[in-house]
């Protein structure tokens, strides 16, 4: 924070009085506590499931909050090499559907925001409308239909049924956030490069691209988790275990495990380690991006 | 936009093609689908028989409908009351000079909202469960076992997923934890864009905590508080992710939501036609109830031309 005068002027008045100070004392107190009460029951749920996961059921039942005594990666073996939990494929199948999907999203919202806000045609209005509509359209209601249309046409149940869904999803938030940054870049720029004799695609690429860099990763932060946690469409689109991503995995895991606990945190937490080392790696970076994503949104 | 150096019209349906097709094919196409199959009694099979408006008809009154967009509408409120509520009130908190550990507790405060809900419903699972659950072990340890039997169940024994009167509740709790941290953030960002000096300027002049509270800092981010409320209605209006994982809709009805009623309707009971009409229900309600939220914050963020 930037020096302030007025700050420190409030300070001195305020110390200079001993009620005033026991009172600010008791009141850091009470703030700091909530909040890190708060914090804690954030954190709780994640840190009691990695010691239980080294606990065994019989162990957990007996007392399911005490520190494992004699920590063990029975559950992990377990887990890992059960061929009935398909914990691998799924983990596959969801870094294949989130890494494909991402790469498009960020292209065609690139491709589609740069088009919709620098060039005048015909439809352009009408395209524009049309992905509007798509981020107040309630997607759920297609959870029914979507399934009827994907059957028809054969592309029910594939390795590429998630992409077609994530990509449509994630296009209208992606394209108005391309969309509103590039009104802050002038137009100025591809003129100059036109005069050069640059191409249009040219431009786009090499010019326009590397100009948007922070809100294209912007797009692909908020997309990555989208891509990773969405249930309800694989629910519904996919039946083969062969193309299930985490979440359904997990569905699984709760049918098999119902009754060891310690086994079925230890699956939670194989499937959720990639997403929860990601979010820890850059916090600040993905944060500040789901919250422009969100606002602008 | 360019208008000296536009490129051919070529190259620009070539750019828009794919993107365009494969919006329209996922988002419009199965809407139209659905209108088209709601006029029909179709059980999945190759059989179709057309029925006109009866699918309407019959889910104009169905109380299993109804009661799921209730259900709706009960995620929505407790969820702006919840989350925002608690997000506004921790964002006071954490916006005091007095407070340490700031950027600790948005990493982990926003952490939850990442998870993905089917973790989330399974977590909380467990930690409702009866025998082996958290919330019962620190009820028991605190030694209130008997007064919530007594206030949450008639004096049964604590099943939470049973709990049909409460389920609700019950159901919404694990939603509005794992977005508190969310919106806690978002409202954080917006104070953090307003000078400081405003804050400074009135705790001088006197003005306490509570004063600052309602008069300033609430105005100023009367917009984006605004935005988290029509985040959370369009949230909540496509709930089914958690309470799929949770309750599965039950004990019966009892947590039963619009999408997790037309999934039920047309993949459990193979009732394919009336699944549809279902999805053109939850289309037509969830959009009215977002465009007239919108409206309502239009309206408000006009009427006292609030800051930015």
């Amino acid at each position: 924070m930037a020096f302030n005068p007025s700050d420190i002027a409030g300070k001195k008045v305020k110390e200079n009085l001993p009620a005033e100070k026991a009172k600010k004392g008791i009141l850091t107190v009470i703030l700091n506590f909530i909040l890190i009460v708060f914090s804690v029951t954030c954190m709780f749920p994640l840190i009691w499931m990695l010691y239980s996961s080294l606990k065994l059921s019989k162990e957990f039942q007996a007392d399911i909050i005490a520190l494992p005594k004699a920590p063990t990666f029975e559950n992990y073996i377990y887990v890992a090499n059960d061929p009935n939990s398909h914990i691998w494929t799924s983990l596959f199948a969801s870094f294949r559907t989130t890494i494909i999907s991402i790469i498009f999203i960020v292209l065609f919202s690139f491709i589609v925001g740069y088009i919709l806000s620098r060039i005048d045609f015909k439809l352009n209005k009408i395209i524009y409308g049309m992905f509007l509509l798509g981020m107040l359209i309630p997607i759920h209601s297609l959870l029914v239909p979507i399934v009827v249309v994907f059957q028809k046409c054969g592309m029910y149940n594939k390795w590429f049924t998630l992409l077609l869904p994530y990509i449509s999803f994630g296009l209208p938030i992606g394209i108005f956030l391309i969309e509103s940054y590039l009104k802050g870049i002038p137009v100025e720029l591809e003129e100059a490069a036109a005069i050069d004799g640059s191409s249009f695609t040219n431009t786009l690429f090499s010019i326009i691209l590397p100009v948007c860099k922070p809100i294209l990763a912007t797009v692909g932060i908020i997309q990555t988790f989208a891509c990773w946690n969405e249930f309800s469409f694989a629910l519904v689109l996919i039946n083969d275990v062969k193309y299930q991503t985490v979440p359904l995995a997990l569905t699984n895991f709760s049918g098999q495990f119902s009754t060891n606990y310690p086994r079925m945190m230890t699956a939670m937490l194989i499937t959720m380690a990639p997403i929860i080392i990601l979010y820890f790696l850059f916090s600040k970076q993905i944060i500040k991006g789901m919250v422009a994503g969100a606002v602008k949104g | 936009m360019l208008k000296a150096i536009r490129p051919k019209n070529k190259v620009i349906v070539m750019y828009l093609f794919i993107p365009v097709l494969i919006y329209v094919f996922t988002v419009f196409i199965p809407l139209i689908a659905a209108f088209y199959f709601s006029f029909f009694k179709w059980k999945g099979g190759p059989k179709k028989t057309f029925i006109g408006l009866e699918n309407y008809a019959n889910l104009l009154t169905d109380k299993v409908f109804w009661s799921s967009f209730g259900h709706n509408i009960y995620l929505v409120v407790a969820c702006i009351i919840g989350q925002i509520g608690f997000a506004f009130v921790f964002v006071l908190m954490i916006n005091s000079r007095l407070v340490k550990f700031k950027g600790i507790h948005r990493t982990f405060g926003f952490f939850p909202s990442t998870i993905s809900a089917v973790a989330i419903g399974f977590i909380w699972k467990i930690i409702y469960d009866y025998s082996y659950g958290l919330l019962n072990y620190f009820i028991d340890k605190a030694g209130a076992t008997e007064w919530f039997m007594n206030v949450m169940n008639n004096g049964q024994p604590l099943v939470w997923k049973d709990m049909t009167s409460h389920i609700m509740l019950i159901v919404s709790i694990p939603l509005i934890w794992q977005f508190i941290g969310y919106y806690m953030v978002i409202i954080l960002s917006a104070i953090s864009s307003v000078d400081q000096e405003i804050f400074e300027v009135a705790e001088l002049d006197g003005a306490n905590a509570f004063q600052r509270a309602v008069y300033i800092i609430f105005p100023l981010i009367k917009n984006t508080l605004l935005v988290c409320v029509t985040l959370c209605i369009a949230g909540n209006m496509k709930a089914f992710d958690h309470i799929y994982n949770l309750t599965k809709g039950g004990p019966g009805t009892s947590s039963m939501v619009m999408a997790l009623y037309g999934y039920k309707t047309s993949f459990r009971d193979h009732n394919m036609g009336y699944g549809s009409a279902i999805s053109i229900g939850i289309f037509c309600c969830s959009l009215f109830v977002i465009v007239l939220s919108q409206q309502g914050a239009k309206l408000i963020s006009k009427d006292k031309g609030g800051a930015e």
